[in-house]
């Protein structure tokens, strides 16, 4: 509303000094303009293209970008910003140049692309850098076609005076050939070679030549004899700190850095401890305690120096030397460490709370023994002033310990009980009554759990409510006591007349199906211990959700999107393996990692929210596919070509109860050439089981743009499995193309290009399981001995336990259960417990015994499933690869 | 030559103590010379580029206290619907037309009666020019301009109409007369119909101009007269 009568102060006042306070308001205000009134608001601001006045103009600008995502028709000012562009105002030309790449249009760009190339190699740095970074955004908004067409600009601006306009064009060069990787790293050579003058081009530098180490690193070769790494290490010496600090965070985040390779950059580092600025020291901290989540021991030889900064004034650098201290520091100085913590925990953010929180808790995983002071410490934080994501974190923090050491069940529960009488987040609430009703009955006093239970049923709303009833009835759902049926029966009671439905029906539905009825009322008689158990059984049979939650959650919001209701919802058909997400796209994940703000491996406890897509996305969205549904299984992608190559492939298998289909993702790097009709041919010969394919092609795959296009083939049996190697070939035709002009040859060729073959094994058909069992022993039992499939081997390449278990895992597919995949490097014996589901949903279990001999290791196999076939077939699978 | 016509007539406006400010927006399809003519009006030469407007063009011409400000309003399609938000509280709007581009005649009738039936812009008078009266075959005859473009069918408006060349500056001296005139409510068609001057006519183009005024059923003011 407020914007409404701006917007008619803005068309009154004529006068340009009286109409910058309100503009000024506009831009600040940030809160969202419905699309009418940003464009009310906009044409307002269009008619201030009038005044030749400065400072006003700078606020058109400004108005004009922060309109320009929500106001319609903002291409009415491109002549206005068009003649900007060309005035002889520097500062008209910058800020002109930044509005217009924002609001143009691929196709308008070309219109405008010569002012840009004139700009980029304009004397002045703020003209330039405007140039440069308006390249970027172009490119980042799928308008950067023209952009490739500059490199000789943009080169020449490498050399400019001023060491901003280096660091744009160093960017932007980076971004027009990001996917040439030859391309890249002929630049970075150079640019390492001669030194960019600007430390903060000097700073992408390092950025980039971290990412070339890591994807070119091999097993086997040492970051030390790659030629890169040096520059690397000459820049730990620079004398810009930025640049060191960046030259050790790229080392530290090198993939498998060793402890050696690491140390000089922990200890330039550690000289940042003891500096001046807080940034610095907030920087090298926060790095440090980075590398101390997977490689304490690297960071040990700065203890003395962190300990230190547990007094520092500033509270985020005392709180990360703190959590890496408890990561690093020996078991006895846990104690006099929490006692810090607990002086100044009501003095810091939430979010450090909560990174205190997740060391906290795998601390207890790694001393056990210490659990009891460090869950005291988690219960008095559960008292703490605090918001939810901290609070939350406790609770899971409980949840991860009650499942790691059984012991500390009790001990959690209690805490969690006392936790819940005093909880704003009903969220929590309901999560800690669940658990309750989930655990309580199976502790040895179930009936104090009761007490905390029945609180809730009358102090809190609805929502809480309900969980509470749910809880109350598991007692009785699993208790035999007859004793205790009676006093939840009486319990609920009162909830049988509970003003919210939902209460109300579940206490009326509990009653019914526990027979608890006959308490509640005195008119029947209570049902005896025979029909207890089966109402108790039948009961829980009722409540079984076929499949993990996320999944039905996935289908269930697919299906009611898709508008079509033919067919009644089928809670049977859901798929029971567990949904593959990937990072967004590659290439956002490797900038993610290189730009991002990646606070190390603290994803444990679920803190981390990275943005995940899910794989099956694309395939699903395609019409040809629409109709089968999700997939059972996506696999990550798989490279078929090398790296630098003409034209890379990537392959992602979706597979189907009656179908494979295989998706690639293909990517033209030569910038001379468009392919279009771009398909792969597939080769089935080889696999057994597969029949007829469809195949859709990519209409086009241009220079850096990665084009998707796919095979179907048909499933020829349910029983009979797609194993083996399928030979692909891409077939496109080829049209030469002028790089600079963009334009390509009328008449195009056909030609194909060899792929690397595509490997389906057991693996492959194997995926994860949509939820863990809690209890593999439990799940183990119900699976049955039926399709029980037992084999022993002798594992002859492999002479250490940690070896064969990783193979086995890999061959197999499958997931550790019980953090059975932790193998200690001595062992001479060890238990592995696999899980997994077999193409199209059948459950996978293994139980495999190694044990170290003299010359290799044996390996004792029992598998169930729900199919002999499937158990044997893998079992052989096993004796194959021998 | 045409700074001193420009002379005169600022002279006159700065005797007008109450006109020191007038409104224009100008209308039209693409490549009619809209931009030409504002060109024309601001720097007082004829330039010859051939880039079409994208959105619109503001020229502010300042010359002693007086101040024209002129909205170019780019006439492609896409841009056609945006034309009236730039109309709303202009002392006149201009609709030039290519006198010689028949094909297009059509469109420019309709054009022109769409956007002069919006209520925002009732009571605004209209100028419209058939421009490039020096090509061969250029509708010059006003009364068939009034007929092609179906002129007196307009209400709510004044309307009058010139047969101009902005290329040979033909009958650009009565065009600014006429904005003048027009430049605000307050100037009455008898004072301005005094400044004409023949003097600053281009007498080697000596296509007589005429100029009729159309529909006038609201005003009670007299059509500008031929020169
Ligand atoms: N022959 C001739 N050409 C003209 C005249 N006025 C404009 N033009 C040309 O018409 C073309 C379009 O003019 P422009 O002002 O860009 O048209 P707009 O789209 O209405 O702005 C240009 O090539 C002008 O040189 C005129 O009076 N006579
Ligand atoms: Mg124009």
């Amino acid at each position: 509303m407020a914007m409404v009568s701006d917007e008619r102060a803005l068309a009154k006042y004529k006068d340009e000094d009286m109409i910058m306070s309100p503009l000024l308001y506009l831009v600040g205000q940030g809160d969202r303009l419905t699309p009418e009134e940003a464009t009310e608001v906009f044409f307002s601001v269009t008619k201030l293209f009038q005044a030749n006045q400065p400072s006003l103009r700078r606020l058109v600008y400004l108005a004009i970008k922060e309109l320009a995502h929500t106001a319609e028709e903002v291409i009415i000012v491109t002549n206005c910003l068009t003649k900007d562009i060309n005035s002889d105002v520097d500062m008209y030309r910058a800020n002109a140049t930044r509005v217009l790449c924002k609001i143009t249009d691929a196709q308008m760009v070309q219109q405008i692309e010569r002012y840009l190339k004139q700009e980029i190699v304009d004397k002045n740095p703020v003209v330039a850098s405007a140039a440069l970074v308006s390249g970027q955004q172009l490119i980042m908004h799928n308008k950067g076609d023209v952009v490739r067409r500059w490199v000789n600009e943009v080169t020449q601006a490498l050399d400019h005076k001023s060491p901003m306009v280096q660091y744009h064009a160093l960017a932007l060069l980076y971004l027009i050939k990001q996917h040439d990787r030859l391309a890249v790293s002929k630049l970075v050579q150079s640019m390492c070679q001669q030194g960019a003058r600007s430390p903060m081009a000097t700073v992408l530098l390092v950025r980039y030549v971290a990412r070339i180490l890591s994807e070119e690193v091999t097993e086997g070769t040492e970051y030390k004899d790659m030629p890169f790494f040096g520059f690397l290490e000459h820049c730990l010496r620079h004398r810009s700190d930025i640049v060191m600090y960046e030259a050790a965070r790229a080392i530290a985040l090198l993939p498998n850095v060793s402890p050696a390779e690491l140390q000089p950059a922990v200890s330039v580092l550690q000289r940042f401890l003891v500096q001046s600025r807080p940034a610095v020291r907030f920087a090298a901290i926060r790095t440090l305690s980075m590398i101390a989540s997977s490689m304490p021991l690297a960071v040990t030889s700065c203890n003395a120096d962190m300990e230190v900064l547990i007094s520092d004034p500033n509270r985020s650098i005392a709180t990360l030397a703190i959590t890496t201290l408890l990561r690093t520091g020996s078991e006895n100085s846990i104690e006099r460490l929490l006692k810090q913590i607990q002086n100044f925990l009501c003095e810091i953010s939430d979010e450090f709370k909560v990174k205190i929180v997740v060391a906290i808790h795998a601390l207890c995983i790694k001393y056990p023994s210490k659990y009891y002071a460090l869950m005291n410490f988690l219960g008095n934080a559960l008292r703490e002033e605090g918001g939810y994501e901290f609070k939350r974190a406790i609770v899971e923090a409980y949840l991860g310990l009650m499942n790691k050491i059984p012991e500390s069940k009790e001990t959690c529960l209690s805490h969690l009980c006392e936790f819940i009488e005093d909880c704003e987040h009903a969220q929590l609430s309901t999560r800690v009554l669940h658990l309750l009703g989930k655990e309580g009955p199976h502790m040895p006093e179930p009936g104090k759990y009761i007490r905390y239970i029945y609180n809730r049923l009358i102090l809190e709303n609805a929502v809480v409510r309900a969980a509470a009833v749910s809880a109350l009835a598991s007692f009785a759902a699993e208790s035999a006591s007859e004793s205790l049926r009676k006093s939840v029966a009486i319990l609920l009671r009162q909830s049988l007349m509970d003003s919210d439905d939902e209460v109300r029906d579940r206490a009326v539905f509990f009653s019914q199906k526990l027979g608890l009825e006959a308490y509640q009322k005195k008119a029947t008689a209570p049902p005896g211990p025979e029909e207890v158990a089966e109402l108790q059984e039948d009961t829980k049979q009722g409540m079984n959700i076929p499949c993990p939650v996320p999944n039905l959650e996935v289908e269930l919001t697919r299906y009611l999107s898709s508008g079509i209701f033919d067919t009644p919802f089928d809670m049977t058909k859901v798929s029971k393996a567990a949904l593959v997400t990937s990072k967004d796209s590659e290439v956002s994940a490797r900038n993610e990692s290189l730009f991002g703000d990646s606070t190390g491996p603290d994803a444990g406890l679920g803190v981390s929210a990275k943005a995940q897509v899910d794989l099956a996305e694309e395939v699903m969205a395609t019409p040809e596919f629409s109709s089968f549904g999700r997939p059972f299984k996506s696999c990550p992608p798989k490279d078929l070509t090398e790296a630098e190559t003409e034209y890379t492939a990537k392959v992602i298998v979706h597979l189907y109860e009656a179908h494979v289909i295989l998706e690639f993702i293909c990517v033209n790097t030569l910038n001379d050439q468009l392919l279009e009709d771009v398909f792969i041919q597939v080769d089935t010969s080889d696999v057994s089981g597969l029949g007829g394919m469809t195949i859709v092609p990519a209409p086009r795959l241009a220079y850096g743009e990665p084009s998707r296009s796919y095979v179907c083939i048909d499933r020829t049996e349910v029983d009979e499995y797609p194993l083996g190697q399928l030979a692909c070939t891409m077939k496109f035709s080829v049209k030469d193309m002028d790089p600079t002009t963009g334009e390509a040859d009328e008449e195009g060729y056909e030609d194909e290009y060899g792929l690397d073959d595509l490997e389906l094994d057991v693996a492959t058909l194997m995926a994860k399981p949509g939820e863990l069992p809690s209890s593999f022993k439990s799940a183990w039992e119900a699976l049955g001995p039926d399709n029980e499939v037992a084999d022993s081997f002798m594992l002859e390449q492999h002479d250490s336990i940690s070896s064969a278990v990783t193979a086995v895992m890999d061959l197999l597919g499958m997931t550790a259960c019980d953090g059975t995949d932790n193998v200690n490097d001595r062992a001479r014996g060890h238990i592995l417990l696999l899980t997994g589901v077999f193409v199209p949903g059948v459950q996978v279990m293994v139980h495999a015994k190694f044990v170290l001999t003299s010359e290799c290791v044996a390996l004792e196999l029992v598998l169930r499933s729900e199919l002999h076939a499937v158990s044997e077939l893998l079992a052989n699978s096993i004796s194959g690869s021998d | 030559m045409f700074s001193q016509l420009w002379q005169n007539i600022l002279e006159w406006l700065q005797n007008l103590f109450f006109q020191q400010e007038m409104e224009l927006t100008i209308l039209g399809l693409q490549n009619a010379g809209k931009t030409t003519l504002v060109n024309l009006i601001s720097t007082g030469d004829f330039t010859d580029d051939r880039i079409p407007t994208v959105g619109f063009n503001m020229r502010r011409v300042q010359k002693g206290g007086v101040t024209l400000k002129m909205w170019d309003l780019g006439g492609q399609a896409r841009f056609r619907t945006m034309w009236e938000r730039y109309c709303r509280g202009v002392s006149a709007v201009v609709f030039v037309i290519d006198a010689a581009d028949y094909d297009r005649f059509d469109t420019a009738r309709l054009e022109l009666q769409d956007i002069l039936s919006r209520r925002a812009l009732d009571g605004i008078p209209v100028l419209v020019l058939a421009n490039k009266s020096d090509l061969p075959g250029a509708v010059k005859d006003i009364d068939e301009i009034i007929n092609t473009f179906g002129l007196t069918e307009i209400n709510n408006h004044e309307v009058s109409v010139y047969s101009i060349s902005a290329k040979n500056r033909v009958n650009i001296d009565v065009t600014l007369q006429w904005l003048i005139d027009h430049g605000s409510k307050k100037t009455s068609a008898s004072t301005a119909a005094a400044v004409v001057n023949p003097a600053l006519h281009n007498s080697q183009q000596s296509t007589p101009a005429q100029s009729a005024s159309a529909a006038p059923t609201t005003s009670t003011e007299t059509p500008p007269s031929t020169s």
